[in-house]
């Protein structure tokens, strides 16, 4: 469902990633970790179609992103790890906006955007000004807006970041149904818990590379020498001296 | 003291490590700008030095007349200086993004303050003043006065400025505690702009062109001499004023007061001030964050909505639609708009056509020619604020149109027919309209309802597209974008693109109007000319639609958010 091949990234001198490669199919939840600064926003952004990779090709659902942007991007639900949002417009005009952009047939809109809405305990602010939000409520309303036309492949930075207790519990719950429909779910994030909790497979990307990718089992008994848990497999492969810069996939 | 010092530093660190940008292009936008700059200052230095020069030459009143000019002066710079600061004062010290962390720091709330007062100081004056001095030049010129007029300039401009910067942020601090920051700002701009509105149609239809008549000219001047209203001894312009005009005289001693009153005014309102912001600031910050929520709680879905249209360019209209009308600063400037149309039009109406020795026809003609280079001019300064910016409205939402399905040439076409038609709208309008007042022919009408239709497209795709370039997306007010080096480009493309289209018609024009003026055949080729020139400039103003939005698409594909 999203292939990476040979992916580089450069900033003037600086290279952000080094041919990342990577195979995510269909129904899977894959958590991308890594340090700050290691390249997940870049890949996530390059997955999304918003910024494009110096080298390489980003595939989504068969579609390849720079030869057919507008119908790779119609497949994606993109939601970003800052609410940026139009902050004139009230909560249920930027789904309509959403759905008008997305082609959601008219019929089918209000049932969904108000269902959506109530999924995430935002019934009573869809007729309010965005800017009246608070920042997980933003968060939530694109959430809202990223699952309006049914994607096939959700591509999310960082997804709990601003929610609630309850609201992370229900994100958690909503992407495992989603793996279960057989959408595509590649998130990033610093929550290892999350990613222990929700993910089929992990990849930890360092400095541009990808130093080590499978479900957690293979992370902890393979490459990590028998870690504990996530937090362990993450330090030991991010904090070692050489940072296992040669390392390859192991799953 | 220090912390004070220690709050400015992140202001003044890009400046200080700066890395020289050795990019051409850098060099490039800092030489534009500083001719730019450069030629503007010199312009008011010598329109400056000529009236003074001028006045100074009539017997009698000329010195009372320039001493009277420095009072406006000094009256005018105050009123700007304290729009200006109270604008700076209520954003630094209420609505910038950085006072979340200023005010979490372990500081004083009256040492925040006094460094906000410093920036307040700095960014709400620099402009006033660096643009007065062209004309205080002119004026130690004029009355032969050197070191010591400089000497006092500098101890009056430095308080004087201080002063105002003082006096706004202590008005703001206490006003701030009854209306919220942001609702202030809105309402301080809006009438602000309607009084700008107001005076501007004032001066006008007051028609100021009577006083080239000699007879007009003199009576008014006597008058002005005449006039002996001492002004408000409590305003710091007065003081200003008194004290400059002293060292003038050349009598500098007689303004020492005055300078003084200037100093310790500053001193006496940031003491004030500086001693209330520890009880007033913070609980103005306070109830700023907690202002401009105005709660509707009707459930989702129970507001609908009727459009003819569907698909993206139904989502990016409403959008642009209801930012545009939710927004105050916005749409208020629509009055600005509406002010120079009625200026526009009211100019054609009085113009005393009867008066000029040329035919009436031919000057009509000619009048109604150049009126489409005026009429195509407002249309840039239009396209300017409102098309120029709409990429960068979409500010830190343009992830949204990033990750869409939707094409960036379809984001920009859209972009373009929504500002395209009211623009069209309105330049026709005003073409019309005088050219109805001026009474031309039918071919002329033609002529300029055509060219207009044919150019209205250029000028505004140039706006769009070249306001995709470097779009600031981070911008806190995208309208400013068009005062960068690409809105410069842009106004001086679109004016050398009007001048292009002009110029290719005004040969044929001209033979035409001549022939017909004096009742002669048109000259031999005038047909392949015209045709020539009508292709040339129909190819003219194609390109301008299609290549400024090409670019435009071609380096916002590449731009990452």
């Amino acid at each position: 469902m999203i292939e990476l091949h040979d992916i580089v990234k450069t900033y003037g001198s600086h290279k952000a990633l080094h041919g990342l490669n990577l195979s995510v199919p269909s129904g899977e939840i894959f958590g991308f970790i890594g340090p700050n600064g290691a390249g997940k926003t870049t890949t996530i952004k390059i997955i999304g179609g918003i910024m494009a990779p110096t080298a390489g090709t980003v595939q989504v659902a068969g579609i390849d992103m720079a030869r057919d942007p507008v119908t790779a991007k119609q497949r994606i639900g993109f939601i970003p790890d800052r609410p940026y949002l139009y902050e004139k417009l009230t909560g249920m005009e930027f789904l309509q906006f959403t759905a008008d952009v997305y082609g959601v047939p008219a019929a089918d809109f209000r049932t969904q955007a108000v269902s959506l809405l109530k999924m995430f305990a935002l019934a009573d602010w869809g007729e309010e000004l965005i800017e009246s939000y608070s920042h997980g409520m933003k968060q939530r309303l694109i959430m809202c807006a990223a699952l309006l036309h049914d994607p096939e492949v959700l591509v999310v930075d960082e997804p709990m970041v601003g929610l609630d207790p309850v609201a992370i519990r229900m994100v958690k719950n909503l992407f495992r149904d989603l793996a279960a429909r057989g959408v595509t779910v590649f998130m990033s994030t610093h929550t290892l818990a999350v990613a222990e909790d929700i993910c089929d497979r992990i990849g930890i990307i360092h400095r541009g590379r990808l130093i080590a990718e499978g479900t957690l089992d293979d992370l902890r008994r393979d490459i990590a020498g028998g870690a504990p848990d996530l937090e362990a497999v993450f330090i030991n492969l991010t904090q070692s001296p050489a940072d296992n810069p040669g390392q390859g996939a192991a799953a | 003291m220090s912390s004070v010092f220690d709050l400015i530093k992140p202001r003044l660190w890009p400046v200080v490590h700066r890395r020289p940008n050795t990019a051409a292009r850098s060099y490039v936008r800092l030489a534009v700008m500083t001719a730019v700059a450069g030629a503007l200052w010199i312009g008011i230095f010598l329109v400056s030095l000529r009236v003074l020069t001028h006045f100074s030459t009539i017997e009698e009143i000329g010195t009372l007349l320039n001493y009277k000019l420095l009072n406006m002066l000094m009256v005018t710079s105050l009123a700007l200086l304290v729009f200006s600061d109270i604008l700076t004062a209520l954003s630094k010290l209420y609505l910038a993004r950085d006072l979340p962390l200023v005010h979490a720091l372990p500081v004083p709330a009256h040492r925040i303050f006094l460094a906000r007062w410093m920036e307040i100081s700095f960014d709400g004056s620099w402009m006033v003043l660096a643009f007065t001095l062209p004309v205080f030049l002119a004026y130690g010129m004029v009355f032969e006065q050197g070191l010591i007029f400089g000497l006092v300039l500098v101890a009056v401009l430095v308080p004087f400025a201080l002063l105002a910067a003082t006096v706004s942020s202590l008005l703001v601090l206490v006003v701030v505690i009854i209306i919220p920051a942001n609702r202030m700002k809105n309402i301080f701009v809006l009438l602000g702009l309607l009084a700008f509105v107001a005076v501007y149609l004032a001066i006008r239809m007051a028609r100021p062109e009577q006083l080239v008549d000699p007879e007009v000219f003199d009576s008014v001047l006597t008058y002005v001499a005449s006039l002996q209203t001492p002004s408000p001894p409590w305003l710091p312009s007065t003081w200003a004023y008194a004290a400059l005009q002293a060292a003038l005289a050349p009598e500098p001693h007689r303004g020492l007061l005055d300078i003084a009153l200037l100093w310790s005014g500053t001193g006496f309102f940031l003491f004030l001030a500086v001693g209330l912001a520890d009880r007033l600031y913070f609980r103005g910050y306070s109830r700023t964050q907690a202002a401009g929520r105005k709660f509707r709680r009707r459930p989702a879905g129970t507001t609908r909505r009727h459009s003819r249209f569907t698909g993206p360019l139904r989502a990016l209209l409403d959008k642009e639609l209801k930012t545009f009308w939710r927004d105050q600063t916005q749409w208020s400037q629509i009055f600005l708009i509406m002010a120079l149309v009625v200026i526009y039009v009211y100019n054609f109406k009085v113009l005393p056509l009867e008066k000029s020795p040329l035919p009436t026809v031919y000057l009509q003609n000619l009048l109604a020619f150049l009126n489409m280079g005026l009429a195509l001019f407002v249309l840039t300064a239009v396209t300017a604020r409102f098309a120029f910016p709409a990429v960068c409205s979409e500010r830190e939402a343009f992830w949204v149109i990033k990750t869409a399905p939707i094409s960036i040439r379809s984001f920009l076409w859209i972009k373009f027919g929504i500002y395209f038609l009211p623009l069209l709208i309105l330049t026709e309008g005003l073409i019309v309209i005088t050219n109805l007042l001026l009474n031309v022919t039918p071919v002329m009408m033609g002529l300029s309802v055509l060219t207009v239709f044919g150019m209205v497209p250029g000028i505004v795709a140039l706006g769009i597209g070249m306001g995709a370039l470097n779009p600031n997306f981070r911008t806190e007010n995208p309208a400013q974008a068009v005062t960068g080096f690409d809105g410069l480009l842009f106004m001086v493309l679109s004016t050398a693109f009007i001048g292009a289209v002009l110029a290719l018609e005004a040969g044929p024009v001209y033979h035409y109007f001549l022939s017909e003026l004096r009742g002669r055949p048109l000259p031999p080729h005038w047909f392949l000319r015209t045709w020539t020139s009508g292709l040339l400039a129909v190819l003219l103003c194609l390109a301008a639609a299609v290549v400024p939005m090409a670019i435009g698409q071609r380096r916002l594909e590449r731009r990452g958010i």
